[in-house]
Protein backbone atom coordinates (compact mmCIF):
# COMPACT_ATOMS: atom_id res chain seq x y z
CA UNK A 1 0.00 0.00 0.00
CA UNK A 2 1.50 3.39 -0.77
CA UNK A 3 2.11 6.09 2.43
CA UNK A 4 -0.05 8.47 2.22
CA UNK A 5 1.94 11.94 1.71
CA UNK A 6 1.43 15.02 3.88
CA UNK A 7 0.38 18.06 1.96
CA UNK A 8 2.65 20.58 1.47
CA UNK A 9 1.83 24.07 2.89
CA UNK A 10 5.05 25.93 1.79
CA UNK A 11 6.68 25.23 -1.57
CA UNK A 12 9.27 27.65 -2.47
CA UNK A 13 11.29 27.31 -5.80
CA UNK A 14 14.67 28.63 -6.68
CA UNK A 15 13.47 31.99 -4.84
CA UNK A 16 16.31 34.55 -4.60
CA UNK A 17 16.70 38.23 -2.90
CA UNK A 18 18.80 41.08 -4.13
CA UNK A 19 19.12 44.28 -2.04
CA UNK A 20 21.53 46.15 -4.63
CA UNK A 21 23.88 43.93 -5.81
CA UNK A 22 24.12 42.23 -2.14
CA UNK A 23 22.80 38.65 -2.64
CA UNK A 24 20.86 38.38 0.86
CA UNK A 25 19.46 35.16 -0.38
CA UNK A 26 20.75 32.71 -3.30
CA UNK A 27 18.13 30.36 -5.11
CA UNK A 28 16.35 28.44 -2.59
CA UNK A 29 14.27 25.37 -2.42
CA UNK A 30 12.35 23.98 0.30
CA UNK A 31 9.09 22.38 1.35
CA UNK A 32 7.29 22.85 4.68
CA UNK A 33 4.85 19.87 5.48
CA UNK A 34 1.44 20.19 6.95
CA UNK A 35 1.27 20.07 10.67
CA UNK A 36 5.04 20.21 11.34
CA UNK A 37 7.13 22.38 13.41
CA UNK A 38 9.95 23.61 11.01
CA UNK A 39 12.90 25.25 12.54
CA UNK A 40 14.53 27.48 10.32
CA UNK A 41 18.09 27.85 11.87
CA UNK A 42 21.28 30.35 10.83
CA UNK A 43 23.12 32.85 12.10
CA UNK A 44 22.20 36.79 12.18
CA UNK A 45 22.35 37.66 8.26
CA UNK A 46 21.87 33.93 6.83
CA UNK A 47 18.95 35.25 5.32
CA UNK A 48 16.28 33.70 7.79
CA UNK A 49 14.13 36.92 7.85
CA UNK A 50 14.26 37.76 4.36
CA UNK A 51 12.70 34.24 3.39
CA UNK A 52 10.04 35.07 5.89
CA UNK A 53 9.15 38.38 4.21
CA UNK A 54 9.11 37.13 0.92
CA UNK A 55 6.48 34.34 1.90
CA UNK A 56 4.46 37.31 3.50
CA UNK A 57 4.96 39.57 0.76
CA UNK A 58 6.49 42.16 2.51
CA UNK A 59 9.26 42.22 -0.23
CA UNK A 60 9.39 40.93 -3.39
CA UNK A 61 11.72 37.92 -4.86
CA UNK A 62 14.39 38.66 -7.62
CA UNK A 63 14.32 35.64 -9.05
CA UNK A 64 12.12 32.33 -8.41
CA UNK A 65 8.31 31.99 -6.73
CA UNK A 66 7.00 30.34 -3.39
CA UNK A 67 3.91 29.23 -2.57
CA UNK A 68 1.61 28.85 0.37
CA UNK A 69 -1.05 26.81 1.00
CA UNK A 70 -0.94 26.76 -3.02
CA UNK A 71 -0.89 30.22 -3.33
CA UNK A 72 1.89 32.52 -5.00
CA UNK A 73 2.89 34.64 -2.40
CA UNK A 74 3.81 37.42 -5.02
CA UNK A 75 0.38 37.73 -6.69
CA UNK A 76 -1.99 36.19 -3.79
CA UNK A 77 -0.24 37.87 -0.64
CA UNK A 78 -3.63 39.14 1.23
CA UNK A 79 -5.23 35.99 0.67
CA UNK A 80 -2.13 33.74 1.93
CA UNK A 81 -1.92 36.26 4.82
CA UNK A 82 -5.76 35.58 6.23
CA UNK A 83 -4.51 32.03 6.77
CA UNK A 84 -1.28 33.17 8.39
CA UNK A 85 -0.28 33.81 12.09
CA UNK A 86 3.13 36.47 12.19
CA UNK A 87 4.97 37.35 14.85
CA UNK A 88 7.95 39.29 14.08
CA UNK A 89 11.58 39.45 15.27
CA UNK A 90 10.76 42.78 16.96
CA UNK A 91 7.03 43.43 17.38
CA UNK A 92 5.92 46.70 17.10
CA UNK A 93 2.64 47.62 18.18
CA UNK A 94 0.84 51.50 18.22
CA UNK A 95 2.20 52.46 21.67
CA UNK A 96 -1.48 54.57 22.33
CA UNK A 97 -3.31 51.17 22.66
CA UNK A 98 -3.85 48.54 24.90
CA UNK A 99 -3.27 44.76 24.46
CA UNK A 100 -6.88 44.32 24.64
CA UNK A 101 -6.95 47.41 21.76
CA UNK A 102 -4.32 45.83 19.69
CA UNK A 103 -5.55 42.56 19.42
CA UNK A 104 -9.10 43.42 18.65
CA UNK A 105 -7.54 45.83 15.94
CA UNK A 106 -6.13 42.88 14.59
CA UNK A 107 -8.69 40.30 15.12
CA UNK A 108 -10.79 42.95 12.66
CA UNK A 109 -9.16 42.08 10.01
CA UNK A 110 -10.52 38.52 9.83
CA UNK A 111 -13.40 38.62 11.42
CA UNK A 112 -16.12 41.13 11.08
CA UNK A 113 -18.33 39.85 14.40
CA UNK A 114 -19.99 39.09 16.50
CA UNK A 115 -18.09 41.24 18.91
CA UNK A 116 -19.05 38.75 21.45
CA UNK A 117 -17.15 36.43 20.15
CA UNK A 118 -14.82 38.42 19.23
CA UNK A 119 -14.08 39.73 22.78
CA UNK A 120 -14.19 36.30 24.24
CA UNK A 121 -11.12 35.24 21.29
CA UNK A 122 -8.99 38.37 23.06
CA UNK A 123 -9.81 36.88 26.63
CA UNK A 124 -8.66 33.44 25.44
CA UNK A 125 -5.55 35.29 23.81
CA UNK A 126 -4.57 37.03 26.66
CA UNK A 127 -5.02 34.28 29.12
CA UNK A 128 -2.60 32.29 27.00
CA UNK A 129 -0.31 34.62 27.51
CA UNK A 130 -0.62 35.57 30.87
CA UNK A 131 -1.12 38.95 29.98
CA UNK A 132 -4.99 39.19 31.19
CA UNK A 133 -3.98 41.42 33.89
CA UNK A 134 -2.19 44.14 31.97
CA UNK A 135 -4.80 43.95 29.24
CA UNK A 136 -5.89 47.67 29.89
CA UNK A 137 -2.54 49.24 30.41
CA UNK A 138 -1.36 51.06 27.08
CA UNK A 139 1.65 49.56 25.35
CA UNK A 140 3.99 52.17 26.24
CA UNK A 141 4.60 50.57 29.67
CA UNK A 142 5.02 47.27 28.31
CA UNK A 143 8.50 45.30 28.74
CA UNK A 144 9.95 43.57 25.97
CA UNK A 145 9.18 40.33 26.93
CA UNK A 146 5.56 41.44 27.48
CA UNK A 147 5.28 43.23 23.65
CA UNK A 148 6.85 39.63 22.70
CA UNK A 149 4.00 37.35 24.71
CA UNK A 150 1.46 39.93 23.29
CA UNK A 151 3.14 39.71 19.87
CA UNK A 152 2.17 35.75 19.93
CA UNK A 153 -0.92 36.38 20.95
CA UNK A 154 -1.95 38.40 17.91
CA UNK A 155 -0.11 36.24 15.60
CA UNK A 156 -2.84 33.37 16.83
CA UNK A 157 -5.68 35.20 17.16
CA UNK A 158 -7.33 34.06 13.94
CA UNK A 159 -6.23 30.16 14.70
CA UNK A 160 -3.84 30.16 11.62
CA UNK A 161 -3.40 27.30 9.71
CA UNK A 162 0.47 28.01 9.24
CA UNK A 163 2.21 30.43 11.81
CA UNK A 164 5.22 31.86 10.82
CA UNK A 165 7.63 33.22 14.11
CA UNK A 166 10.69 35.09 13.13
CA UNK A 167 12.81 34.54 16.77
CA UNK A 168 10.07 33.70 18.87
CA UNK A 169 11.86 33.24 22.42
CA UNK A 170 14.38 35.96 22.12
CA UNK A 171 13.71 38.21 24.19
CA UNK A 172 12.18 35.94 26.68
CA UNK A 173 13.28 34.56 29.77
CA UNK A 174 13.87 31.07 30.24
CA UNK A 175 10.11 30.51 31.61
CA UNK A 176 8.50 32.34 29.03
CA UNK A 177 10.51 30.29 26.55
CA UNK A 178 9.35 26.90 28.10
CA UNK A 179 6.17 28.14 27.55
CA UNK A 180 6.51 29.68 24.34
CA UNK A 181 7.74 25.84 23.15
CA UNK A 182 4.80 24.68 24.65
CA UNK A 183 2.32 26.52 23.04
CA UNK A 184 4.01 25.56 19.53
CA UNK A 185 4.09 21.76 20.90
CA UNK A 186 0.38 22.07 21.25
CA UNK A 187 -0.54 24.13 18.30
CA UNK A 188 1.14 21.53 16.11
CA UNK A 189 -2.60 19.33 15.95
CA UNK A 190 -4.03 22.21 14.52
CA UNK A 191 -1.08 24.50 12.99
CA UNK A 192 1.85 24.40 10.87
CA UNK A 193 4.15 25.80 12.61
CA UNK A 194 7.47 27.76 10.54
CA UNK A 195 9.76 29.78 12.68
CA UNK A 196 13.36 30.88 12.66
CA UNK A 197 15.87 30.85 15.57
CA UNK A 198 19.22 30.61 16.71
CA UNK A 199 18.68 29.35 20.28
CA UNK A 200 19.51 25.44 18.85
CA UNK A 201 18.28 24.21 22.19
CA UNK A 202 14.43 25.03 21.21
CA UNK A 203 14.72 23.69 18.22
CA UNK A 204 16.05 20.55 19.52
CA UNK A 205 13.72 20.05 22.04
CA UNK A 206 10.14 20.88 19.52
CA UNK A 207 11.13 20.61 15.82
CA UNK A 208 10.29 17.70 13.65
CA UNK A 209 12.32 19.50 11.01
CA UNK A 210 15.07 21.42 10.30
CA UNK A 211 16.60 23.69 7.78
CA UNK A 212 19.93 25.27 8.20
CA UNK A 213 20.34 28.89 6.16
CA UNK A 214 24.16 29.78 6.09
CA UNK A 215 24.66 33.34 3.84
CA UNK A 216 21.73 32.57 1.99
CA UNK A 217 22.54 29.23 1.30
CA UNK A 218 20.74 26.18 2.23
CA UNK A 219 23.45 23.97 3.93
CA UNK A 220 21.17 21.50 5.65
CA UNK A 221 17.79 20.12 5.46
CA UNK A 222 15.64 17.17 6.94
CA UNK A 223 13.88 15.42 9.66
CA UNK A 224 15.95 16.29 12.85
CA UNK A 225 16.51 12.74 14.00
CA UNK A 226 18.14 12.08 10.63
CA UNK A 227 19.98 15.62 11.33
CA UNK A 228 21.13 14.87 14.39
CA UNK A 229 21.98 11.12 13.12
CA UNK A 230 24.99 12.99 11.71
CA UNK A 231 26.31 13.64 7.79
CA UNK A 232 28.52 10.19 8.00
CA UNK A 233 25.74 7.58 8.10
CA UNK A 234 25.13 5.27 11.16
CA UNK A 235 27.91 5.03 13.31
CA UNK A 236 27.89 2.56 16.36
CA UNK A 237 30.12 3.76 19.33
CA UNK A 238 31.73 0.97 21.30
CA UNK A 239 33.90 0.76 24.00
CA UNK A 240 35.69 -2.30 24.80
CA UNK A 241 38.33 -3.96 27.10
CA UNK A 242 40.34 -7.28 26.54
CA UNK A 243 41.85 -8.36 23.03
CA UNK A 244 40.58 -5.67 20.53
CA UNK A 245 42.61 -6.86 17.53
CA UNK A 246 40.46 -9.73 17.82
CA UNK A 247 37.37 -7.93 17.98
CA UNK A 248 38.03 -5.38 15.74
CA UNK A 249 39.19 -8.00 12.83
CA UNK A 250 35.69 -9.68 13.20
CA UNK A 251 33.89 -6.57 12.97
CA UNK A 252 35.71 -5.53 9.73
CA UNK A 253 35.14 -8.89 8.22
CA UNK A 254 31.45 -8.09 8.06
CA UNK A 255 29.73 -7.81 4.96
CA UNK A 256 27.38 -4.54 6.47
CA UNK A 257 30.44 -2.71 7.86
CA UNK A 258 32.22 0.11 5.89
CA UNK A 259 34.66 0.78 8.08
CA UNK A 260 35.81 1.18 11.54
CA UNK A 261 37.69 3.83 13.27
CA UNK A 262 39.86 2.51 16.97
CA UNK A 263 41.07 4.91 19.63
CA UNK A 264 42.42 3.95 22.94
CA UNK A 265 41.41 5.15 26.77
CA UNK A 266 43.54 4.03 29.09
CA UNK A 267 42.72 0.36 29.39
CA UNK A 268 39.36 0.82 27.02
CA UNK A 269 39.29 1.25 23.11
CA UNK A 270 37.06 3.00 21.40
CA UNK A 271 35.44 1.58 18.13
CA UNK A 272 33.17 3.66 15.54
CA UNK A 273 31.95 1.18 13.58
CA UNK A 274 30.20 2.42 10.37
CA UNK A 275 27.52 0.32 9.13
CA UNK A 276 26.25 -0.06 5.13
CA UNK A 277 23.22 -2.16 6.28
CA UNK A 278 21.45 -0.73 9.25
CA UNK A 279 18.85 -3.74 10.30
CA UNK A 280 22.04 -6.42 10.02
CA UNK A 281 24.15 -4.17 12.21
CA UNK A 282 21.21 -3.96 14.81
CA UNK A 283 20.73 -7.23 14.80
CA UNK A 284 24.10 -8.69 14.52
CA UNK A 285 26.88 -6.04 16.05
CA UNK A 286 26.38 -6.27 19.75
CA UNK A 287 25.66 -10.28 19.24
CA UNK A 288 29.18 -10.53 17.89
CA UNK A 289 31.34 -8.11 20.28
CA UNK A 290 29.63 -10.10 23.24
CA UNK A 291 30.72 -14.02 21.46
CA UNK A 292 34.42 -12.35 20.71
CA UNK A 293 37.18 -12.15 23.76
CA UNK A 294 36.18 -8.87 24.95
CA UNK A 295 34.28 -6.82 27.58
CA UNK A 296 31.95 -4.80 26.01
CA UNK A 297 31.51 -1.77 28.43
CA UNK A 298 29.59 0.87 26.57
CA UNK A 299 27.68 0.14 23.12
CA UNK A 300 24.92 3.36 21.53
CA UNK A 301 24.17 4.95 18.35
CA UNK A 302 26.05 7.85 17.74
CA UNK A 303 24.35 10.78 17.64
CA UNK A 304 25.26 14.57 17.23
CA UNK A 305 23.87 17.40 19.15
CA UNK A 306 22.34 20.06 16.82
CA UNK A 307 24.85 22.64 17.94
CA UNK A 308 27.63 20.11 16.07
CA UNK A 309 25.73 20.07 13.24
CA UNK A 310 25.49 23.59 12.92
CA UNK A 311 28.49 24.31 13.85
CA UNK A 312 29.62 21.91 10.83
CA UNK A 313 27.79 22.83 7.97
CA UNK A 314 27.70 26.85 8.91
CA UNK A 315 31.85 26.89 9.89
CA UNK A 316 32.58 24.06 7.96
CA UNK A 317 30.76 24.45 4.73
CA UNK A 318 29.18 21.21 4.73
CA UNK A 319 25.89 20.62 2.56
CA UNK A 320 23.36 17.97 4.56
CA UNK A 321 20.35 17.63 2.61
CA UNK A 322 18.52 14.46 3.65
CA UNK B 1 -9.15 27.82 9.42
CA UNK B 2 -10.38 25.27 12.26
CA UNK B 3 -12.39 26.81 15.08
CA UNK B 4 -13.67 29.87 14.25
CA UNK B 5 -16.89 28.47 13.54
CA UNK B 6 -18.64 30.86 16.04
CA UNK B 7 -16.99 33.97 14.26
CA UNK B 8 -18.11 35.88 10.91
CA UNK B 9 -15.23 35.97 8.81
CA UNK B 10 -14.28 38.70 6.84
CA UNK B 11 -15.09 38.38 3.04
CA UNK B 12 -13.83 41.40 1.29
CA UNK B 13 -11.40 40.60 -1.35
CA UNK B 14 -8.78 42.82 -3.34
CA UNK B 15 -7.82 46.11 -2.88
CA UNK B 16 -10.76 46.44 -0.33
CA UNK B 17 -9.23 44.09 2.77
CA UNK B 18 -8.69 45.18 5.44
CA UNK B 19 -10.39 48.88 4.53
CA UNK B 20 -13.11 49.02 6.85
CA UNK B 21 -10.51 48.19 10.10
CA UNK B 22 -8.16 50.69 8.50
CA UNK B 23 -10.35 53.54 8.08
CA UNK B 24 -11.91 52.60 11.84
CA UNK B 25 -8.19 52.93 13.25
CA UNK B 26 -7.54 56.04 11.30
CA UNK B 27 -10.81 57.60 12.33
CA UNK B 28 -10.30 56.76 16.21
CA UNK B 29 -6.98 58.57 16.06
CA UNK B 30 -8.57 61.64 15.08
CA UNK B 31 -12.07 61.37 16.28
CA UNK B 32 -11.23 59.33 19.69
CA UNK B 33 -9.07 60.60 21.25
CA UNK B 34 -7.99 64.08 21.90
CA UNK B 35 -6.94 65.19 18.47
CA UNK B 36 -10.06 66.72 17.14
CA UNK B 37 -10.45 69.58 19.72
CA UNK B 38 -6.95 70.43 20.42
CA UNK B 39 -7.03 70.81 16.43
CA UNK B 40 -10.09 72.83 16.63
CA UNK B 41 -9.06 74.81 19.43
CA UNK B 42 -5.56 75.64 17.67
CA UNK B 43 -7.39 76.62 14.30
CA UNK B 44 -10.26 78.42 15.69
CA UNK B 45 -7.51 80.52 17.98
CA UNK B 46 -5.07 80.92 14.81
CA UNK B 47 -7.31 81.97 12.07
CA UNK B 48 -10.74 83.37 14.63
CA UNK B 49 -8.88 84.90 17.23
CA UNK B 50 -6.84 86.57 14.67
CA UNK B 51 -9.35 87.62 12.98
CA UNK B 52 -11.36 89.23 15.83
CA UNK B 53 -8.43 91.09 17.16
CA UNK B 54 -7.62 92.89 13.70
CA UNK B 55 -11.39 92.90 13.13
CA UNK B 56 -12.22 94.88 16.58
CA UNK B 57 -8.57 96.55 16.74
CA UNK B 58 -9.26 98.65 13.47
CA UNK B 59 -11.28 101.64 13.05
CA UNK B 60 -13.76 101.63 10.50
CA UNK B 61 -12.95 97.94 9.61
CA UNK B 62 -13.60 97.24 5.71
CA UNK B 63 -15.16 93.99 6.11
CA UNK B 64 -14.24 92.91 2.31
CA UNK B 65 -10.66 93.17 3.28
CA UNK B 66 -11.41 90.98 6.42
CA UNK B 67 -12.87 88.28 4.27
CA UNK B 68 -9.30 88.44 2.37
CA UNK B 69 -7.31 88.49 5.72
CA UNK B 70 -9.50 85.53 6.72
CA UNK B 71 -8.88 83.90 3.48
CA UNK B 72 -4.95 83.88 3.82
CA UNK B 73 -5.45 82.87 7.35
CA UNK B 74 -7.53 80.05 6.65
CA UNK B 75 -5.17 78.80 3.29
CA UNK B 76 -1.96 79.30 4.81
CA UNK B 77 -1.32 78.65 8.41
CA UNK B 78 -3.32 74.51 8.38
CA UNK B 79 -2.17 74.16 5.75
CA UNK B 80 1.37 74.44 7.80
CA UNK B 81 -0.38 72.04 9.94
CA UNK B 82 -1.64 69.23 7.21
CA UNK B 83 1.81 68.98 6.14
CA UNK B 84 3.00 68.20 9.83
CA UNK B 85 0.57 66.04 10.75
CA UNK B 86 0.48 64.05 7.55
CA UNK B 87 4.08 63.43 7.08
CA UNK B 88 4.06 61.27 9.89
CA UNK B 89 1.06 59.30 8.34
CA UNK B 90 3.39 57.18 6.26
CA UNK B 91 7.02 57.93 6.95
CA UNK B 92 6.20 57.61 10.80
CA UNK B 93 4.71 54.36 10.76
CA UNK B 94 7.21 53.23 8.56
CA UNK B 95 10.36 54.27 11.08
CA UNK B 96 8.24 52.92 13.99
CA UNK B 97 7.42 49.26 11.99
CA UNK B 98 3.83 49.15 12.19
CA UNK B 99 3.05 49.62 8.15
CA UNK B 100 4.96 46.33 7.96
CA UNK B 101 3.15 45.05 11.29
CA UNK B 102 -0.21 45.56 9.23
CA UNK B 103 1.25 44.64 6.20
CA UNK B 104 1.78 40.61 7.86
CA UNK B 105 -2.08 41.13 8.32
CA UNK B 106 -4.67 40.33 5.54
CA UNK B 107 -4.77 44.16 4.42
CA UNK B 108 -4.34 45.29 1.34
CA UNK B 109 -1.66 47.86 0.57
CA UNK B 110 -4.03 50.02 -1.34
CA UNK B 111 -6.47 49.76 1.97
CA UNK B 112 -3.64 51.58 4.09
CA UNK B 113 -3.17 54.62 1.81
CA UNK B 114 -6.54 55.21 0.95
CA UNK B 115 -7.77 54.68 4.62
CA UNK B 116 -4.78 57.62 5.76
CA UNK B 117 -6.69 59.71 2.67
CA UNK B 118 -10.31 59.76 4.03
CA UNK B 119 -9.45 59.92 7.53
CA UNK B 120 -7.24 62.79 7.30
CA UNK B 121 -9.28 64.66 4.78
CA UNK B 122 -12.01 64.50 7.22
CA UNK B 123 -10.35 65.56 10.33
CA UNK B 124 -8.81 68.43 8.09
CA UNK B 125 -12.22 69.45 6.61
CA UNK B 126 -13.66 69.11 10.65
CA UNK B 127 -10.48 70.68 12.66
CA UNK B 128 -9.06 73.03 10.13
CA UNK B 129 -12.14 74.39 7.85
CA UNK B 130 -15.40 74.05 9.05
CA UNK B 131 -15.33 74.71 12.83
CA UNK B 132 -12.21 77.49 12.32
CA UNK B 133 -14.50 78.55 9.11
CA UNK B 134 -17.87 78.66 11.59
CA UNK B 135 -16.68 80.75 13.85
CA UNK B 136 -15.39 83.09 11.78
CA UNK B 137 -18.89 83.37 9.78
CA UNK B 138 -20.03 83.88 13.58
CA UNK B 139 -17.95 86.79 14.33
CA UNK B 140 -18.93 88.44 10.51
CA UNK B 141 -22.32 87.91 11.53
CA UNK B 142 -21.60 89.62 14.45
CA UNK B 143 -19.82 92.35 13.11
CA UNK B 144 -21.48 93.78 10.61
CA UNK B 145 -24.69 91.96 12.73
CA UNK B 146 -26.35 91.07 9.39
CA UNK B 147 -26.83 87.47 8.91
CA UNK B 148 -24.80 87.14 6.44
CA UNK B 149 -25.76 84.45 3.44
CA UNK B 150 -24.18 80.96 3.69
CA UNK B 151 -23.68 80.15 0.55
CA UNK B 152 -21.11 81.94 -0.50
CA UNK B 153 -19.11 80.46 2.88
CA UNK B 154 -19.60 77.36 2.71
CA UNK B 155 -18.52 77.53 -1.17
CA UNK B 156 -15.23 78.99 0.18
CA UNK B 157 -14.76 76.52 2.87
CA UNK B 158 -15.30 74.06 -0.02
CA UNK B 159 -12.30 75.59 -2.05
CA UNK B 160 -9.90 76.09 1.14
CA UNK B 161 -10.50 72.47 1.77
CA UNK B 162 -9.17 71.45 -2.24
CA UNK B 163 -6.64 73.93 -1.37
CA UNK B 164 -5.00 71.99 2.24
CA UNK B 165 -6.07 68.82 0.32
CA UNK B 166 -3.12 69.52 -2.18
CA UNK B 167 -1.18 69.60 0.69
CA UNK B 168 -2.49 66.86 2.25
CA UNK B 169 -1.91 64.28 -0.62
CA UNK B 170 1.34 65.56 -1.61
CA UNK B 171 2.43 65.03 1.64
CA UNK B 172 1.22 61.25 1.53
CA UNK B 173 2.68 60.93 -1.69
CA UNK B 174 6.20 62.28 -1.09
CA UNK B 175 5.67 59.66 2.46
CA UNK B 176 5.24 57.49 -0.37
CA UNK B 177 8.63 58.02 -1.86
CA UNK B 178 10.91 58.62 0.94
CA UNK B 179 11.55 57.18 4.36
CA UNK B 180 13.39 60.35 6.54
CA UNK B 181 10.78 63.10 7.64
CA UNK B 182 13.19 65.65 6.70
CA UNK B 183 12.95 65.74 3.04
CA UNK B 184 8.83 65.02 3.77
CA UNK B 185 8.65 67.94 5.67
CA UNK B 186 11.24 70.27 3.84
CA UNK B 187 9.58 69.52 -0.19
CA UNK B 188 6.06 69.95 1.56
CA UNK B 189 6.68 73.61 3.29
CA UNK B 190 8.91 74.84 0.93
CA UNK B 191 6.32 74.33 -2.10
CA UNK B 192 3.96 75.83 0.11
CA UNK B 193 5.85 78.85 0.60
CA UNK B 194 7.55 79.46 -2.66
CA UNK B 195 5.11 78.75 -4.73
CA UNK B 196 4.27 82.64 -4.72
CA UNK B 197 8.07 83.55 -6.47
CA UNK B 198 7.08 80.43 -8.67
CA UNK B 199 4.03 81.72 -9.95
CA UNK B 200 5.36 85.80 -9.87
CA UNK B 201 8.21 83.79 -12.49
CA UNK B 202 6.06 81.67 -14.69
CA UNK B 203 2.42 82.88 -14.19
CA UNK B 204 0.92 79.82 -15.88
CA UNK B 205 1.74 78.20 -12.65
CA UNK B 206 -0.87 79.49 -10.94
CA UNK B 207 -3.39 77.22 -12.56
CA UNK B 208 -2.07 74.32 -11.32
CA UNK B 209 -0.47 75.46 -7.89
CA UNK B 210 -3.29 76.02 -4.95
CA UNK B 211 -1.82 79.32 -3.69
CA UNK B 212 -4.02 81.46 -6.33
CA UNK B 213 -7.04 79.35 -4.83
CA UNK B 214 -7.21 81.07 -1.01
CA UNK B 215 -4.13 83.97 -1.41
CA UNK B 216 -4.17 87.06 -3.71
CA UNK B 217 -0.77 87.45 -6.03
CA UNK B 218 -1.05 90.97 -8.03
CA UNK B 219 -3.79 93.61 -7.23
CA UNK B 220 -5.54 91.67 -4.89
CA UNK B 221 -8.57 89.99 -6.85
CA UNK B 222 -7.38 87.41 -8.27
CA UNK B 223 -7.97 84.89 -5.85
CA UNK B 224 -10.74 82.54 -5.50
CA UNK B 225 -11.70 82.45 -2.42
CA UNK B 226 -11.86 85.73 -1.03
CA UNK B 227 -14.04 86.83 -4.20
CA UNK B 228 -16.56 83.65 -3.27
CA UNK B 229 -16.84 85.12 0.40
CA UNK B 230 -17.83 89.23 -1.12
CA UNK B 231 -19.85 87.35 -3.95
CA UNK B 232 -17.45 89.00 -6.48
CA UNK B 233 -17.67 87.23 -10.05
CA UNK B 234 -14.78 84.39 -10.23
CA UNK B 235 -12.70 84.64 -13.38
CA UNK B 236 -12.21 80.82 -14.09
CA UNK B 237 -12.96 78.19 -11.78
CA UNK B 238 -10.23 75.98 -13.82
CA UNK B 239 -7.73 76.47 -10.90
CA UNK B 240 -10.40 74.72 -8.67
CA UNK B 241 -10.41 71.63 -11.26
CA UNK B 242 -6.61 71.53 -11.47
CA UNK B 243 -5.53 71.18 -8.29
CA UNK B 244 -8.72 69.08 -7.51
CA UNK B 245 -6.96 66.58 -10.27
CA UNK B 246 -3.41 66.86 -9.22
CA UNK B 247 -4.66 65.74 -5.91
CA UNK B 248 -6.61 62.80 -7.54
CA UNK B 249 -2.86 62.03 -9.29
CA UNK B 250 -0.72 62.20 -5.91
CA UNK B 251 -3.17 59.97 -4.70
CA UNK B 252 -2.84 57.33 -7.47
CA UNK B 253 1.24 58.14 -7.95
CA UNK B 254 0.77 57.73 -3.60
CA UNK B 255 -0.92 53.90 -4.45
CA UNK B 256 1.84 53.02 -7.27
CA UNK B 257 4.86 53.84 -5.39
CA UNK B 258 3.52 51.99 -2.06
CA UNK B 259 2.31 48.93 -3.95
CA UNK B 260 6.38 48.68 -4.69
CA UNK B 261 7.61 49.14 -1.71
CA UNK B 262 9.58 46.44 0.46
CA UNK B 263 9.47 46.21 4.22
Amino acid sequence: MMEEKTPTVISIRELSKTYKNVAALKPLNMEVRQNSIFGFLGPNGAGKTTTIKLLLGLTRPTAGNASVFGMDVAKQSVDIRARIGYLPQEPRFYEHMSARETLRFVAKFFFKGPNKAIEARIAEMLDLVDLTEKADRPMKTFSGGEKQRLGIAQAQINYPDLLILDEPAASLDPIGRRDVLEVMSRLRKHTTVFYSTHILDDVQKVSDTVAILNKGVLVAEGPIEELLAGSEGIIYLVHLKGDADTAVNLVKSQPWVSGVKTGIHGDETTLQVSVSDPAAAEAQLLKLLVNSPVVVTEFRLKQYELEDIFMQVVEGGQNVRK
Amino acid sequence: MSGNSDLLLVTEKGWRRGLNNLLDNEFAGWFKTKMWWIQCIIWVSVTGFMLAGVMFSTPDFDIKEGMMIFSVFMGLFPAIGVVIIMQDALVGEKSEGTIAWILSKPASRPSVILSKVTANSLGVLVTMVLVPGLFAYGLFCYYTKTMLEPLPFLSAFGVVFISHLFYLTLTLMLGAFFNGRGPVIGLGLGLLFLQQYLIAAVPALGYFLPWKLVVPLNNGTDAIVPALLRGDPITSFLPIAVVFLECVLFVAISLWRFNREEF
